[in-house]
């Protein structure tokens, strides 16, 4: 029935050529960083690789044998994982009452949080506050200060109000008490928003550096992974950085050791992301409809 | 009422300690803004210091004179990037929308939402080894082919810093707003479409005729949303980008008030700069807010 007209199909034509043209320049940068970290370092300076040259894993035994990379792994991780669990408890519990219009105050608790999206305190009172609190040079500066999100809260009440109310009425019948209500009924049942908050944090929480150049700047042992790339991304020659040693440097250079570095970094969110996509979109989603 | 309360208690419970969490992180540091007023020295308390006036703000706007290169550098970059981002986004959501082939669509949406998810340190490893003046490939390429006899110094010099910018920002982010677009076209109502079809619109006329009018509002909110952004710079990618051969292009508020701050430690100064910073963002998006309800009915307040 659908014939398509000779316009539809070049349409079609051009569509295609774009997409592909888009397809390489998000993927290629990628892919070159990953085949030059396996390549003979000596051999593919100014290459375009499309497929590893002489495949050695010598840039990432030289990386890992470094005892500070696997420190700050174990930080990066930390502050991801406990850094999102903290946020999480603490902003679905709040999203969750302010969705709950028979609170006593509820209106002035609304206005309280949704202020502050308004204005931004600025870098420096923030700064002062945190070393008044004696967060500076502490692993606790990567988890309290972001403890709350209150655009993360909105996104978790909205939700909430689009469960059936009935399900809430009947458990409060039941003689359910509130804490029972948000833990046994309304949180495992907002599993969808929880992951796509949680996925947004945790990506954020890996990924922080500025935090560290701010506050912890002075503490090597609580450098994260994103951190110790970019001190070596500043070095013109990280070698020494790196305590190589003279045989790997047949086959490493300091720009094969950056490249695989990035490529470390950047690895944890390239494997776990295909599967995750999902969740993103839907609290993008969630997001966008609110905003 | 009492009862009420007592009854509500364990909500209240629950709220506590994201109530403690805002105030202590959003609502004290407000009275760090009386430091604009003072002049600060390092190691005296802020109480201790006098009182100065309007002083740090009347340096930045009548002394100093940096308050001309960096509105122009950051109202350039910023609505570059908008302008580019949002036409992109929405072009590439139209171009999204009319693949037929389920896979291909798929996929091709999961490689450009990707480049969202990493942080500026990665992109700058890889700005780096892609357009540094010796090492990278780009430069490199373009001597041995015997285009250049000297690479462009693309990181480093001022020349080139706007477009840097604007393109990085745009690879980073138009996958990911091309999402909301997207979203918003699978709302259009299917009997739009089918009614064009019987009238016998080509593709190119539904996407003018129906897909776009129906992108407008979504259009609309997100500008407005940004407008309050105009002034506000995507920090890290400033902090990677901005070096000391390329700073009078790259340079922006945000980044002045680091460098006054906490690299210069004048305190005073750089708060006036950033409560100037706050007060115009708010001013920018209620005036862009009542722009658009007054000439297109559309707003989020």
């Amino acid at each position: 029935m659908y014939k398509p007209s000779l316009g539809d199909r070049l349409f079609d034509i051009l569509n295609t050529l774009i997409m592909l043209l888009l397809f390489v320049v998000m993927v290629f940068p990628f892919l070159h960083l990953i085949n030059y970290s396996l390549s003979d370092a000596t051999k593919v300076s100014g290459k375009f690789l499309l497929l590893p040259r002489s495949p050695t894993f010598e840039s990432y035994i030289t990386m890992f044998k470094n005892p500070n990379l696997l420190h700050s792994i174990y930080i990066s991780i930390a502050r991801s994982v406990l850094g999102t669990a903290l946020m999480i408890f603490i902003t679905s519990m709040a999203g969750y009452v302010i969705s709950r219009d028979d609170l006593i105050g509820i209106r002035l608790f609304r206005r309280f949080f949704v202020l502050t999206l308004y204005y931004s305190v600025g870098l420096i009172p923030s700064y002062l506050l945190v070393q008044k609190l004696g967060l500076t040079n502490t692993f606790w500066v990567y988890i309290v200060p972001g403890a709350v999100s209150v655009f993360n809260m909105i996104l978790f009440k909205t939700y909430v109000e689009s469960l059936p109310k009935e399900l809430e009425e009947a458990a409060l019948i039941d003689g359910a008490s509130d804490l029972y209500l948000f833990f046994r009924i309304i949180f495992p049942l907002s599993t969808p928003v929880v992951a796509a908050i949680s996925l947004f944090s945790a990506i954020g929480q890996w990924n922080a550096f500025i935090d560290t150049q701010y506050y912890n700047a002075m503490n090597p042992d609580l450098f994260p992974l994103s951190y110790v790339l970019y001190i070596a991304l500043q070095s013109i020659n990280s070698i020494e950085q790196f305590q190589m040693d003279k045989e790997a440097m047949h086959f490493v250079t300091p720009e094969s050791l950056k490249m695989a570095m990035t490529v470390i970094t950047v690895f944890p969110i390239m494997v776990v992301y295909p599967f995750l996509q999902k969740y993103f979109m839907k609290g993008m989603l969630i997001g966008s409809i609110k905003g | 009422m009492a009862a009420k309360l007592y009854k509500q208690r364990y909500l209240y419970l629950m709220l506590a300690p994201a109530v403690i969490a805002v105030l202590i992180f959003h609502y004290i540091p407000l009275a760090g803004w009386t430091m604009a007023f003072k002049r600060y020295q390092v190691g005296l308390s802020i109480w201790d210091v006098p009182w100065v006036g309007w002083d740090n703000f009347k340096m930045f706007f009548v002394q100093s004179k940096d308050y001309i290169y960096l509105l122009r550098n950051t109202l350039s970059m910023n609505l570059m990037s908008i302008v580019i981002n949002l036409s992109f986004g929405l072009i590439l959501a139209i171009l999204f929308n009319e693949i037929r082939i389920r896979f291909f669509l798929k996929t091709i949406q999961t490689v450009s939402f990707f480049p969202f998810f990493i942080s500026y340190v990665i992109t700058y490893s890889i700005a780096n080894s892609f357009l540094a003046q010796n090492s990278g490939i780009l430069n490199q390429l373009l001597v041995k082919w015997g285009i250049l006899s000297q690479g462009l110094n693309i990181l480093g010099d001022g020349k080139y810093a706007w477009f840097l910018v604007v393109a990085l920002e745009a690879w980073k982010s138009i996958g990911y707003i091309s999402i909301i677009f997207l979203a918003s076209i699978s709302a259009i109502p299917t009997d739009q479409y089918e009614a064009a079809d019987i009238d016998g619109a080509s593709r190119i006329q539904k996407i003018w005729n129906i897909t776009i009018p129906n992108l407008m509002p979504t259009l609309i909110v997100i500008l407005i949303l940004n407008s309050g952004w105009v002034l506000n710079s995507n920090f890290e990618l400033y902090f990677m980008f901005t070096n000391p051969t390329n700073w009078e292009r790259m340079e922006v508020l945000d980044m002045y008030i680091y460098k006054f701050g906490l690299k210069q430690l004048d305190y005073s100064y750089a708060t006036a700069v950033g409560i100037i910073k706050t007060v115009v963002s708010i001013l920018l998006v209620f005036s862009v807010n009542a722009l658009s309800k007054k000439f297109t009915e559309r707003s989020i307040f």
